[in-house]
């Protein structure tokens, strides 16, 4: 670190690992900056220096290596001799190094790492003598020069051929020979194919990686990336040059990889893989195979590695994925990264954290996404009827899962017919011998995927995996006859149209329907998670439901209330169309809509009930809601009434749901916590003239039941006005989507969709995508919204669809606490609202 | 089975319909090359002929096109079957399209700790070598998109759709990876393997 080579050193162009500030990524650049930071946490890691971005943006000016740049390097380059006790280009250990690009950001189209660099005859020569395997040195050399011939030189596939000669040489044949001969065979291969050659000399290979990572700042990928991205094109990248560590040199020595906690499962304990005398790629090729690092490592490096592991993980409070390397005995760290993990381990994770309290809880929850807990909950086959369907024999094959989830349908054998029965409702899982682009109607129609043919790689696994549908691929015994439409499989007929179900992880396909429930891990170690991110963000969270049974998944959810709507309970219990036709037939137009309250009454009672004590919050039934327009036949309704198109025109239509609520709520044995929302209200008058209504049939009830009143904004000026609004009702709910669509001018159903939206949005005609992002206006209106939340008022967010952690972070930092979600909605935006409190 | 004698200009605009299974007109023209006032005119025979529908602004293909097709390329494509250049090439295509296979997968699927789980996309690194080893890939079918191009000019749409697919994945439209509703690198791939297979009158093993 300190000596003479520091004096020209601090010239500025280059610092070492020791020396650097790991803050300054602007002039290290990510890897640098990464490498440093390791370095200074007093990690073993094999030493080297950083060539900062300033460098590279002289050398992209003046088209040649800055001056003073050739010396750093070469004083570098002693430094390193030194600290390493090796020598570049010479023995007895030769000193190769690694030469990689970090720019400050990450971007593609940047040179790819070189290693190995160095290896020159004599370090060929002494290399072979220290590690006895000139078959390995042969490796290296032409491992080496096709690394450089390709990134350097812009080769296009070289070394091929090479292979074949690297596979003949033995382990004790003579080195220099072997150098020679390789040397020359991929020299010969790469000037007929590309013209090029690689330089013998290290000197000469050192500097040419150099410009080329500097040059690699310019490739077309690269630039094309930051002018989409808006990274400026003058900052240039760094260039990150290691000394190697040598795993294979003796028997002491190895290199491994591991994970603080095993990354499938999230169990804690090291999990991982070390190999004995072999370098990192032995492992990754697979020519070998690693064993269990607790076994494999001697025991005081164990002990390092466990608690330097603790440590790290302690300290980033994240599980770390971790490459290393064991040269004679002593323990190298080249790589430490957050590891990436299954849904299951990320929610085990979180819980323990939380449950050992080493890291903060906002750590614990950092690395838990909403997304993982959307797979997490995602419906699996009850466990007790899928035991009981296996040992009655009807698991009809097993083929390869390619695509998770557990499905159920019926079971069509052509994509046209697969889409046709999809159109009219029913679940299908569609059966082919092989898939091809023209069965893709029928494979985005279908819930399953099953075919006869094909690997996990197949043109069926990489479909469904892009539209996440369950599949299994290479059911073998699946013998498809198209002609009588049937299923054969292993003599046992299937028809089309029989009921199957899909194990798309496991690969089992089964005669029969399978009851899904939520799996065990979302309530069990997620449930405490989501209980402390609850208590962080100190939010509601009300959960849709429609039908008495959907209670119990919304309490499961963490719900801390409900919301539901009449025209929803209403069609889900058949009563829809009924209503309908009596408003076209001037039924009840006239009068006060007892039929309504009658129904309202009726269906209410039993969800209230099971509402237990939760707050329900009901919206009233909207004649002109967008999603239902064709449900609600809305052009011959409005049309005949144009007045129930506004949300007080019939102001009896209103008195006669609130009678029904009142009266469900009393045969439910409730005396509050019930209220009716009007959808469209937007001006302080009509929440006025509501407040009237309800006051007066509170009177008419004698104050026995109280039903609260509430009001769905949904329009630009709703919102805009939302504090005089909520002055007059008890609650209001701003309705985001719809006042997202309102904004954007679009139907809001459109916004339900991938098309228009997706296509819209490629052609760059829309800057926000409204589906996912919160638009700048909308911010500015909810902004306003605040003051009422500030001023007391029950004002909440009612969301649809999947709410982005980024959505759910701007609302709470806007200052909402209170939400209403789908029911699959519930758990990510509990963890969101959790993770928005914690870093907020 | 089928009488129908096709033309070039026929079997170009049926191969991409039968290939698509249902598309637009535009759509059509732009894979086929054909031009779009034309395209029109030759649905118009098609359909006399049996094989196609026009339904709703989408064109779909009859039972009976594959067999018309088969046909067809058997004569269209004697000389491509008996090319030694484009056979070898093609020996070739099938280790490429191993290798493009397993890379659709990672690009999907990460391994970890042994069990596959989906990418989530938050690590660009390792997205940025997944693309960088597919526009390799893809650069390796040149030598044969040019020997089938040197027989008949429409397979050199295959570049210039792969071109187009890979620049909007630079743009950072990672959807143009795998998607298979737009025109996606694995779409196109997908495409070109059908249409080479019935370019060599041969069945897909996978």
């Amino acid at each position: 670190m300190t000596g003479p080579g520091t004096v020209t050193a601090s010239a500025g162009l280059t610092r070492t690992f020791a020396e650097a500030d790991p803050a300054d990524v602007d002039w290290l650049g990510g890897k640098g900056s990464g490498l440093a930071r390791m370095s200074q946490q007093g990690l073993r890691v094999p030493p080297g220096y950083v060539i900062g971005t300033a460098a590279c943006r002289s050398y992209l000016r003046e088209g040649a290596l800055p001056d003073g740049l050739a010396g750093e390097i070469t004083t570098r380059l002693a430094e390193l001799e030194r600290r390493t006790g090796k020598t570049f280009g010479a023995g007895p250990v030769p000193l190769l190094l690694s030469v990689r690009s970090g720019a400050p950001v990450s971007m593609p189209g940047m040179m790819d790492t070189i290693l190995n660099l160095g290896l020159d005859r004599a370090a060929a020569v002494a290399l072979a003598a220290a590690t006895g395997d000139s078959r390995f040195v042969a490796d290296l050399i032409a491992r080496f020069h096709a690394m450089y011939a390709e990134t350097v030189l812009g080769a296009f596939d070289p070394g091929e051929g090479i292979d074949e000669l690297v596979a003949q040489v033995r382990p004790g044949d003579d080195a220099g020979e072997v150098h020679d001969r390789i040397w020359r065979a991929c020299e010969e291969a790469l000037a007929a194919s590309d013209g090029e050659s690689v330089p013998a000399d290290p000197r000469a290979q050192l500097f040419g990686a150099v410009e080329a990572v500097f040059r690699s700042w310019n490739t077309r990928r690269a630039s094309t990336y930051r002018e989409f991205h808006a990274i400026p094109h003058d900052l240039g990248t760094a260039v990150v040059v290691q000394s190697m560590v040598f795993g294979n040199l003796s028997d002491d020595s190895g290199s491994g990889v591991v994970f603080t906690r095993n990354p499938a499962t999230g169990e804690p304990g090291l999990f991982g893989e070390y190999l004995a005398h072999s370098q990192g790629e032995d492992v990754v090729a697979g020519t070998r195979t690693p064993d269990p690092v607790d076994r494999a490592l001697a025991p005081g490096l164990l002990d390092e590695l466990r608690r330097t592991c603790a440590e790290l993980e302690r300290a980033q409070g994240d599980v770390l994925d971790i490459e290393f390397t064991v040269e004679r005995s002593v323990l190298y760290f080249l790589q430490v990264r957050s590891a990436k993990r299954t849904p299951e381990a990320a929610v085990r994770i979180a819980a323990d954290f939380l449950a050992e309290g080493e890291v903060g809880t906002a750590a614990a929850l950092r690395h838990l996404t909403p997304e993982h807990v959307r797979q997490v909950q995602r419906p699996g086959f009850d466990t007790d009827e899928i035991d009981r369907a296996r040992a009655a024999g009807r698991v009809l094959t097993t083929g390869i899962g390619a695509c998770p989830g557990q499905v159920s349908g019926v079971l069509v054998l052509d994509p046209d017919r697969a889409k046709e029965r999809a159109d009219a409702g029913e679940d299908v899982i569609l059966a082919r011998a092989v898939t091809s682009p023209a069965d893709l109607h029928g494979m985005i129609a279908a819930r399953g995927i099953v075919t006869a043919t094909g690997g996990s790689t197949s043109h069926a696994a990489v479909v469904a995996r892009a539209l996440g549908t369950a599949c299994v691929v290479g059911a073998g015994a699946l013998v498809v006859d198209g002609a009588a439409r049937t299923l054969t499989i292993d003599g046992r007929t299937v028809a089309e149209g029989d009921e199957v179900s899909l194990d798309g992880a496991g690969g089992e396909l089964l005669l029969g329907r399978i009851s899904t429930a939520t799996p065990a891990v979302a309530t069990g170690a997620l449930g405490s998670v989501l209980a402390t991110a609850a208590e962080a963000s100190g939010c509601e969270v009300l959960v849709r439901v429609t039908l008495p049974a959907d209670v119990q998944y919304a309490r499961e959810a963490g719900a801390h209330g409900l919301v539901t709507a009449v025209d929803d309970v209403l069609a889900a219990t058949g009563h829809i169309d009924g209503l309908v036709r009596r408003l076209l037939d001037d039924a009840e137009m006239d009068g006060p809509f007892d039929r309504v309250a009658e129904l309202v009454e009726q269906e209410f009672t039993p969800l209230l009930a099971a509402a237990g004590d939760l707050e329900v919050g009901v919206r009233a039934i909207d004649l002109v809601a967008d999603e239902a327009r064709e449900m609600l036949q809305q052009t011959a309704v409005t049309t005949r009434h144009p007045e129930l198109a506004m949300p007080l025109g019939r102001p009896a239509l209103v008195r006669a749901q609130l009678r029904g609520l009142a009266r469900a709520a009393a045969a439910a044995g409730r005396t509050s916590g019930v209220h009716l929302a009007l959808r469209h209200v937007c001006d302080p008058a009509e929440a006025a003239a509501l407040r009237a209504i309800a006051d007066e049939a509170a009177q008419e009830s004698g104050g026995a039941v109280a039903v609260s009143v509430g009001a769905y904004l949904t329009s630009p000026r709703a919102v805009a006005g939302a504090s005089r609004i909520a002055a007059a009702v008890d609650v209001v709910w701003v309705e985001v989507r719809a006042l997202q669509a309102a904004v954007f001018g679009i139907p809001a159903r459109q916004l339900l969709t991938a098309e228009p939206l997706d296509g819209y949005l490629r052609r760059g005609l829309l800057a926000v995508d409204p589906r996912t992002e919160i638009d700048q206006v909308v911010r500015g209106l909810l902004d306003g919204v605040a003051g009422a939340v500030r001023d007391g008022r029950t004002v909440g967010m009612r969301l649809s669809g999947e709410v982005p952690e980024e959505a759910a972070a701007q609302l709470f930092g806007l200052g909402f606490r209170r939400f209403a979600v789908d029911a699959d909605g519930a758990r990510p935006l509990v963890l969101a609202l959790g993770k928005a409190a914690q870093t907020g | 089975m089928t009488a129908v004698v096709l033309d070039k200009t026929d079997y170009d605009v049926l191969d991409v319909v039968a290939l698509k299974k249902m598309a637009t007109t535009q759509v059509v023209a732009t894979a086929s090359g054909v031009a779009p006032d034309r395209v029109d005119a030759v649905l118009e025979r098609l359909t006399g002929q049996g094989l196609v529908v026009v339904a709703g602004g989408s064109v779909l293909p009859t039972d009976d096109a594959e067999p018309a097709l088969a046909a067809a390329a058997a004569r269209f494509y004697a000389g491509v079957r008996s090319d030694a250049d484009v056979l070898a090439l093609v020996e070739r295509f099938e280790t490429t399209n191993a290798r493009f296979l397993t890379t659709m997968s990672s690009w999907q699927q990460i391994d970890v700790g042994g069990r596959k789980v989906t990418n989530d996309h938050s690590d660009p690194d390792y997205d940025d070598k997944v693309v960088a080893r597919l526009e390799k890939l893809v650069a390796r079918l040149t030598p044969l998109l040019d020997a089938l191009a040197g027989h008949d000019a429409r397979f050199a749409r295959y570049p210039e759709r792969f071109a187009a697919a890979l620049g909007s994945i630079d743009r950072g439209e990672h959807e143009f990876v795998s998607s298979p509703t737009i025109d996606s690198v694995h779409n196109i791939w997908f495409e070109f393997h059908e249409d080479l297979l019935r370019t060599l009158g041969r069945e897909r093993a996978e």
